[in-house]
């Protein structure tokens, strides 16, 4: 619930042997020019403007983009005092590795640490499950009646999901059919996790544009219904598999609300839950050093898989 | 949970053999595919998102605190909610927290986007930089932003604005301050994606526009006045709309920044919602928490609306 | 897909009956309340989030000592804090423990909604039932007459105040203020010397109304009626409070910059040395200690300065050791039983306080902390009494409250819809410390306007 969206991951390219669907306009080759031209370039007064926008942008994004999370990180081994008497120095006056040391046993950020693993595994697989299965059937399989299904589960993206705050953790209290309560229980956090329409419709379209030939082909020879899946379908789903995974990952991740409500119990909260807790009654440098672990994950992630994150962002949003 | 396609039968379970078990258990096999196929799906989505979705509504005409019977209200508990002076000011600070997210927060991954869709070295840096900040888990960017925020003269951002001899500034302290700072946290954390948005859009702006504008001697501030800008009108829409959406339902910064505070000058709309249902400390009131949550559902469910009609529209 | 649908909904629901169970099992919890060889087990309140090993030791320790005396009882201690919004939630779901504390205020609240056990058989079983002091044993019962819980940590407001910071700013630590006027001028005297918050004030999460009423309470005024049928907000006392709050922080700035704080984040804040002076219970050196490892020889703590007149006391309160409503009858008569042995008998028979003292003792806990008493006076002090060599916290820095509690009058919370009351006045408290030009008059009249709506509600 941030005050701009977080943007809709792009639909992964199918392979290439696919007949990729263009539309009009949308040909460009992402080496296009910008909006200066090479004359725009040679002009001396220009190219110092250019230098300096680019330049100070640079800057101003290492400041301000950058800036907060390397500040946490010196002051995370700055002794308290230092950082209360000079929150801005650029070097502390000693280094207090101590603090991880006392964040990571004393205060049992270890535990919640191994919850938001935990957390962010279970909802990740359940997430996949659901995603990979129901994109199957609505677009290989397609029974009667998949057509209203899916009108059924992309309707659930108007209902904004914290909305259905108070009924799902009713729900999560006492599940239909089976009876148990799943609060306090990771399971709790897990299986809600499923429920995307997102990731349902991603995956859908992603198999929506395989090449038909390969599917038509694999049935003529006799392939059943989960064959199909495994031996073609899933093989040549690596690239939405890995959107669906990067991002379901990281949403467990930072998700806040959800596990507050349904993770009582602070022995099984996620680091996100737990922390704001531990603010209240945590020394300060200690309390910067569990934010620094908590940050560590996602930003390695993000390194990592970074260009699933910045190669841009609406076309799955737009296309089909 | 379906597994690989498993043998037919369990050894040993029954005394026909095995071939004949097959030819029996073949259509049911073929059935059998979809409906495994479909199980988790409708599953989940049954169970956590429909039942939920049916039952907010329901609820919506109940009095119940889960303990005692539930019992049938009508339109009890939205009259309960439309007669609360607090919804008057939720709903005033929801509208005050979108506008200056509007205001502060919706030009600025344009201007990034822009400038840096013209950058020839290293854009792949300053992308990298710019999302940086949205995959700061939010309960750590806000923790973190509430430490730079202290009011104090010695605060970090007091600090810094002591070297030009501004401030101190109360930040979170005062009723006039403390949603623009919500709102400078919320931007700084999400701005990154929306600058993606932008420069996936950009790419595709033809460059014979550009050169077109060049031949009328365009310098770089009208082609982007009237050849960028243009272009990425319907991206913008979009953005707009899904900041709306986002915005209105603001949480977790009011939640964990200032609790609503000071004087209520931080309640949002779901913030309420929550209040309702889990501050009471006597038991919640789930009627007037799904009420209002309806009443919110059915604003966002029109704003969607608009945005599905845009962006097919957009597409085509 | 060509099947029949009738075939299809054949293979449906065996599928849901093959997994159905497997469901079951996977979430399925294991808390029994007793298991087969015929045990009974009690979950219990037993550490604050963020509180040190030593306390977790103690309390486990106390628990292994319970199930000796008790060989069919299996108790297991968890963290737990009372807390305004998460208690509900925990409610509703079932996750409370068998027994916990909550507020004097919330018990009967909690009674009526039959959300917490009529315990008055186990309660009436103990020796000492019948010696409760009687306006305590009323914080425990309902308002029809039964009792719900065992009242425990009963505590007069105190004013805890920074040693170090007041000889910083040239201040007598052994001589603290006795006024309002005083708590100003040394407040004023700390922030212009040291940089810290003079005097700061609770204003969040109910806690701004709980002590703006105590404020009220030691000027004179009272919040509500009696019978708690009529708000009585807007009164001279709390708006003198008021104005006191809006002088301190806005002419003498002398409350620091900050200003959102509730009972955790201000004891964190004094144990740090950033806070001369603020009220809270008197019990509250516990916590400093065991969660905010405060140093001792910088605290002190104070008799409330009270306003003259007939009507000004301090505000009294407690917790009730209350049994969740869904425990079984055997758990209900464990958690009963383990109140007894944890927490209450020690305030009434000496050896108990000296058994409790020498476990504390062990785990290097504070002891000696000043209650007040559960029972009548004379029981208190045979216990004050048996406790003295075990006394490791600093009663001589305590003695302005220890030797001005008992001459003055405890006054109860306000007797109805108290936490929603507080809720309406923290918005005031925040109104008046965070902007300059807040109308005082105009705020306590709506405050007490929403406050009749409450009460008239309930």
């Amino acid at each position: 619930m941030s005050a701009v969206p977080v943007p809709v991951p792009q639909e992964p390219a199918a392979p290439a042997s696919a007949p990729v669907r263009r539309r009009r306009g949308r040909t460009a080759e992402p080496e296009s020019r910008g909006i200066s031209s090479a004359y725009d370039r040679r002009v001396p007064g220009a190219r110092v403007v250019r230098a300096l926008v680019s330049g100070g942008l640079l800057v101003l994004l290492v400041v301000v983009a950058l800036g907060p999370i390397l500040w946490l990180a010196k002051s995370a081994v700055t002794p308290t005092q230092d950082t209360l008497r000079d929150p801005i120095a650029l070097w502390p006056h000693g280094i207090d590795w101590a603090n991880l040391r006392t964040a990571w046993v004393d205060i049992d950020l270890e535990r919640y640490f191994a919850n938001t693993v935990v957390i962010a595994i279970g909802s990740w697989a359940v997430q996949m499950l659901v995603a990979v299965t129901g994109g199957y059937v609505l677009s290989v399989l397609r029974p009667p009646g998949s057509r209203l299904l899916y009108g059924l589960v992309l309707g659930t993206m108007f209902v904004p999901a914290v909305v259905l705050l108070v009924p799902l953790y009713l729900t999560a209290l006492d599940v239909p059919l089976l009876h148990v309560s799943l609060v306090n229980t990771y399971w709790g956090a897990f299986l809600p996790a499923g429920a995307s329409a997102f990731n349902v419709a991603i995956v859908k379209r992603f198999f929506d544009n395989l090449p038909r030939e390969i599917i038509d082909a694999a049935r003529v020879d006799g392939c059943g219904d989960f064959r199909l899946f495994f031996s073609i379908v899933l093989p040549m789903s690596k690239p939405v598999l890995g959107v669906v995974s990067v991002f379901a990952v990281l949403a467990a991740w930072k998700d806040f609300i959800w596990p507050l409500v349904v993770l009582p119990d602070p022995a099984k909260q996620p680091l996100s839950v737990r922390l704001p807790r531990l603010a209240n009654v945590t020394e300060l440098d200690v309390l910067l050093a569990a934010l620094l672990i908590s940050c560590i994950v996602p930003i390695a992630f993000f390194l990592v898989f970074q260009r699933m994150f910045l190669r841009g962002g609406l076309e799955g949003a737009v296309k089909g | 949970m379906p597994g690989r396609p498993s043998s037919d039968g369990r050894p040993g379970t029954l005394p026909i053999r095995k071939a004949t078990m097959t030819a029996l258990l073949a259509p049911l096999r073929r059935a059998a595919a979809p409906v495994l196929f479909l199980l988790p799906m409708l599953l989940v989505f049954g169970l956590f998102s429909w039942w939920p979705i049916v039952r907010s509504v329901v609820m919506s005409l109940q009095q119940t605190n889960l303990v005692t019977a539930p019992e049938f209200v009508g339109l009890d508990n939205f009259r309960a909610v439309l007669q609360d002076p607090l919804l008057a000011t939720a709903v005033q600070n929801t509208v005050w927290f979108a506008l200056l997210a509007l205001v502060i927060g919706y030009p600025v991954p344009l201007v990034l986007a822009v400038i840096m869709s013209d950058v020839r070295r290293a854009r792949g840096l300053y992308t990298l930089l710019a999302y940086l900040p949205v995959v700061i888990p939010p309960a750590v960017a806000v923790l973190l932003w509430r430490i730079f925020y202290d009011a104090e003269p010695t605060g970090l951002f007091n600090t810094v604005l002591g070297w030009v001899g501004l401030g101190p500034v109360p930040w979170l302290e005062d009723r006039s301050w403390a949603m623009p700072s919500l709102v400078l946290e919320a931007t700084w954390a999400a701005a990154g994606g929306t600058v993606i948005i932008y420069l996936a859009a950009l790419v595709s702006v033809p460059p014979e526009l550009y050169d077109a504008a060049e031949v009328d001697g365009a310098g770089v501030l009208r082609k982007i006045w009237h050849v960028t800008l243009p272009h990425l009108r319907g991206v913008m829409l979009i953005t707009l709309i899904l900041q709306i959406i986002g915005t209105a339902q603001v949480f977790l910064e009011p939640y964990l920044f200032t609790d609503g505070g000071p004087d209520n000058a931080t309640l949002t709309v779901l913030l309420l919602v929550y209040n309702y249902a889990f501050q009471n400390t006597t038991g919640g009131d789930y009627g007037k928490a799904t009420a209002l949550s309806l009443m919110l559902a059915a604003f966002l469910a029109c704003l969607s609306l608009v945005y599905f009609r845009v962006t097919r529209r957009w597409a085509s | 897909m060509s099947h029949h649908p009738r075939r299809r909904a054949l293979a449906l629901a065996s599928v849901v009956a093959l997994t159905g169970p497997l469901l079951l099992a996977a979430c399925g919890s294991s808390d029994d309340d007793s298991d087969k060889s015929g045990k009974v087990t009690i979950t219990v309140e037993g550490w604050r989030p963020g509180d040190e090993q030593g306390t977790i030791d103690a309390v486990k320790k106390q628990a292994a000592a319970f199930m000796k005396e008790h060989p069919d009882v299996v108790v297991k201690p968890m963290e737990w804090e009372w807390n305004a919004e998460t208690f509900a939630t925990q409610l509703a779901g079932g996750q409370l423990p068998t027994t916990f504390r909550v507020p004097f205020t919330d018990t009967k609240g909690l009674a009526e909604r039959k959300q917490i056990a009529d315990v008055t058989e186990y309660v009436d079983a103990l020796p000492y039932a019948q010696d409760f002091n009687p306006s305590v044993l009323a914080a425990a019962q309902g308002t029809d007459g039964k009792v719900y819980g065992l009242p425990t940590d009963v505590y007069g407001v105190g004013l805890h105040y920074n040693r170090k910071l007041f000889q910083q700013a040239g201040l007598d630590p052994d001589k603290p203020p006795t006024t309002w006027d005083e708590v100003r001028a040394d407040a004023k005297a700390i922030a212009d010397k040291t940089g810290a918050a003079g005097y700061v004030q609770m204003t969040t999460n109910n806690t701004g109304g709980w002590m703006l009423t105590t404020l009220t309470y030691a000027l004179g005024g009272r919040m509500e009626s009696d019978d708690g049928a009529e708000a009585t907000i807007d009164n001279a006392a709390t708006k003198h409070g008021l104005e006191l709050l809006h002088s301190m922080r806005w002419d003498d700035h002398s409350m620091g910059s900050n200003t959102s704080f509730e009972w955790a984040p201000i004891n964190e804040a004094f144990a740090a040395g950033k806070i001369g002076m603020y009220m809270s219970g008197s019990d509250v050196y516990n916590a400093l200690v065991t969660t905010n490892q405060v140093d001792p020889s910088s605290y002190g703590l104070a008799a409330l300065p009270l306003a003259d007149g007939g009507s000004v006391g301090i505000l009294g309160g407690g917790s009730v050791a209350a049994v969740n409503a869904k425990a079984s009858a055997a758990q209900q008569k464990a958690a009963v039983a383990w109140n007894d042995f944890y927490r209450e008998r020690k305030n009434y028979d000496p050896e108990a306080a000296v058994a409790d003292a020498e476990v504390l003792k062990a785990s290097n806990q504070p002891i000696g902390t000043p209650t007040l008493p559960v029972f009548d006076e004379a029981t208190w002090q045979k216990v004050q009494d048996a406790l003295k060599p075990y006394v490791n916290v600093p009663r001589d820095q305590m003695t302005s409250f220890t030797d001005g509690v008992f001459q003055q009058t405890l006054i109860p919370e306000p007797a109805s819809q108290t936490q929603a009351v507080y809720g309406v006045l923290d918005a005031v408290v925040q109104k008046v410390l965070t902007d300059e030009h807040a109308d005082i008059d105009g705020l306590l009249a709506d405050a007490d306007k929403k406050a009749q709506q409450l009460l008239d509600a309930s």
